[in-house]
């Protein structure tokens, strides 16, 4: 791994950076000098880190914690696809009432099982694309060096910056374009128990029924499953308006989640969709959006061969 | 609170009951109508039927309507065929219709009869393309009208086996009580307690038809509420058109509420910022 250090700090536009720490020591010791140089430079300065870190920098920060807004990750980020919009909202808000802004922001963390992990990388890929033709901000992407390797040379990919004691790097490993292919990367396939029917003209009111008796059979709370029984009326219609007319039901329970799967031949061309904020301009199109809000974790993938939404809810 | 709900059989007959029944056969239709009319009967008031092969069954004298000579004469009971209450020329209008049924309703208390009670079959009117949305619009009216405790009842039939099945849903749709055993309608739009009701599933298939319905309604109005508490399900476009439809009536400078709306739907509407765009807080399912 090679990297340069860059001729002078990112003028303009988002600058989305990694850094590495080993503990907790470390993490206060990389991460408060970016907080407090935002706060002298009467940045607006938000904060989305999953306890205990939030803990450790609200104390370390004392009497200037209350100029900072401080975010649970685990909770605004439990569902990876939903932190995009949280971000949209502070550059909303912040920038457009004429003020600067950097955040910090771990969404990838330890303790977070393997498939929350894609998807946080998967995030962090589509940053880039979401934020880089809008103002400039930056965004601070603490990762813990005990993460697994796999995670770790993801976080190279995604942020074209690595920032270290001395300034900010670019990382030669950043692939500006890594969004795409990760989109249309498969999931693993579904285990070969799982229930499985199609779907098209008709049917929704029939696909809400199997996904509320699923969820039911699986030991969801009434209100987990009308969650999901609302998510799956709108994956159904979107493979029926959207999707080539019809599309397939995959369901199955896996040690802690009821899993449920959208498949159809149609092709959502826009990675982003779901992950924006609802414009208060048009009406449109907010279905996938509300899928990821009211979803423990939603992983979409589309391609030529067309679109997989996958649904876990935890038990 | 109005009777409301999927019937399979007549069944009980109220005050301000407004049944839609679907028929594939008018002798099948037959037995229904005169045990709906026999109700009213009972109950002191005024029978209307409206239609021709159900006014020719009708006048056959079959119990629970067997003396129709006798009803005839002393007035408790009239048999208008359609062309006679609907002028083929002149086209439909509801408001026509209205002023219609207000004043035999009104003639009916006048002459000691506790109010009316119609059976109407107006399937002819459903069959006609250029009448349909007239015929909705007149529906949804009346239904205010008999809600409104005006003294008014109605059984509307439709004879699904000649109707296109989307025609009989839309008819459906905008009655409180419902007979349709080939195809109940998803949802229900209704008057109660001055406010109007939606029971059932909205979802993106039956959107544009609740529009259409929410469209005919309370335009006339400052204050309108939209009670939600019979809803079973709504999902991203219903909930959508519900803010369309209270967004419309803010410009129109009235004052739209939504009542009885689940946890879900609060949430939603506040996730999709509908509260920031009409400026209408939904309100929870009291006790």
């Amino acid at each position: 791994m090679t990297a340069h250090l860059l001729e002078a700090a990112p003028v303009g536009g988002f600058s989305h950076e990694v850094v590495f720490y080993r503990d907790e020591d470390d993490f206060l010791a990389r991460v408060l000098p970016f907080v407090r140089e935002g706060l002298e430079g009467d940045e607006e300065v938000v904060v989305a880190e999953p306890e205990p870190r939030l803990d450790l920098l609200r104390d370390a920060l004392a009497d200037d914690a209350r100029a900072v807004t401080l975010l649970d990750m685990a909770d605004i980020g439990a569902n990876p696809a939903r932190i995009i919009a949280v971000w949209e909202a502070a550059v909303d808000e912040h920038i457009g009432a004429g003020r600067g802004l950097r955040g910090v922001g771990e969404p990838a963390y330890v303790g977070r099982s393997d498939v929350e992990l894609a998807e946080c990388q998967l995030h962090e890929v589509l940053l880039n694309p979401a934020f880089s033709s809008g103002p400039g901000w930056r965004l601070l992407c603490p990762y813990d060096e005990q993460l697994p390797p796999a995670v770790r040379a993801g976080a190279l990919t995604s942020h074209p910056v690595r920032l270290t004691p001395t300034g900010g790097l670019s990382s030669d490993a950043h692939d500006p374009a890594a969004h795409v292919g990760a989109f249309a990367a498969l999931l693993p396939a579904p285990p070969g128990t799982a229930l499985r029917s199609r779907y098209r003209d008709g049917d929704v009111p029939a696909v809400r029924r199997a996904v509320a008796g699923f969820a039911t059979g699986c030991g969801l709370s009434r209100e987990r499953m009308e969650d999901l029984e609302l998510a799956a009326s709108e994956l159904a219609t979107n493979s029926i308006r959207h999707g080539g007319g019809s599309g397939s039901l995959v369901m199955w329970a896996e040690p802690g989640a009821a899993v449920v799967e959208f498949t159809d031949g149609g092709r959502v061309a826009d990675p982003l969709t779901g992950r924006r904020r609802p414009s208060l301009d048009q009406i449109g199109g907010r279905g996938l959006y509300l899928v990821n809000q009211l979803t423990d974790l939603v992983q979409l993938r589309s391609g030529p061969d067309g679109t997989t939404v996958r649904l876990t809810t935890w038990r | 609170m109005r009777a409301q709900g999927l019937l399979s059989e007549p069944g009980a007959v109220q005050p301000a009951d407004h049944v839609c029944w679907t028929y594939e056969d008018v002798d099948s239709f037959a037995p229904v109508a005169r045990q709906f009319l026999a109700g009213g009967l009972a109950r002191g008031e005024r029978l209307l039927c409206v239609g021709d092969d159900v006014v020719d069954r009708i006048r056959r004298g079959v119990e629970p309507l067997a003396d129709v000579d006798a009803l005839l004469d002393r007035g408790a009971l009239e048999l208008l065929p359609l062309g006679d209450a609907y002028d083929s020329t002149a086209g439909f209008a509801p408001e026509q219709q209205l002023t219609f049924y207000e004043a035999a309703t009104r003639r009916a208390r006048a002459d000691g009869h506790r109010g009316i009670r119609v059976v109407a079959d107006v399937t002819a009117l459903a069959a006609d393309p250029g009448r349909r949305a007239d015929l909705l619009r007149w529906e949804h009216l009346a239904d205010d009208f008999m809600a409104s405790g005006s003294g008014m009842s109605a059984m509307c039939a439709y004879r699904s086996s000649v109707l296109d099945a989307g025609v009989v849903v839309d008819a459906a749709s905008v009655h409180p009580v419902v007979h349709a055993p080939g195809g109940a309608p998803p949802f229900r739009v209704f008057f109660d307690d001055g406010r109007v009701a939606v029971a059932g599933e909205v979802d993106a298939v039956g959107a544009a038809r609740l529009r259409r319905v929410l469209a005919t309604s309370c335009a006339d109005r400052s204050a309108v509420t939209l009670d939600l508490s019979r809803v079973e399900f709504v999902d991203v476009a219903g909930c959508r058109l519900v803010a369309e439809w209270a967004r419309g009536l803010r410009d129109r400078s009235a004052e739209p509420r939504l009542t009885g709306t689940s946890p879900l739907f609060r949430r939603m509407w506040r996730l999709l910022r509908f509260d920031e765009l009409t400026g209408v807080s939904p309100e929870g399912r009291h006790a």
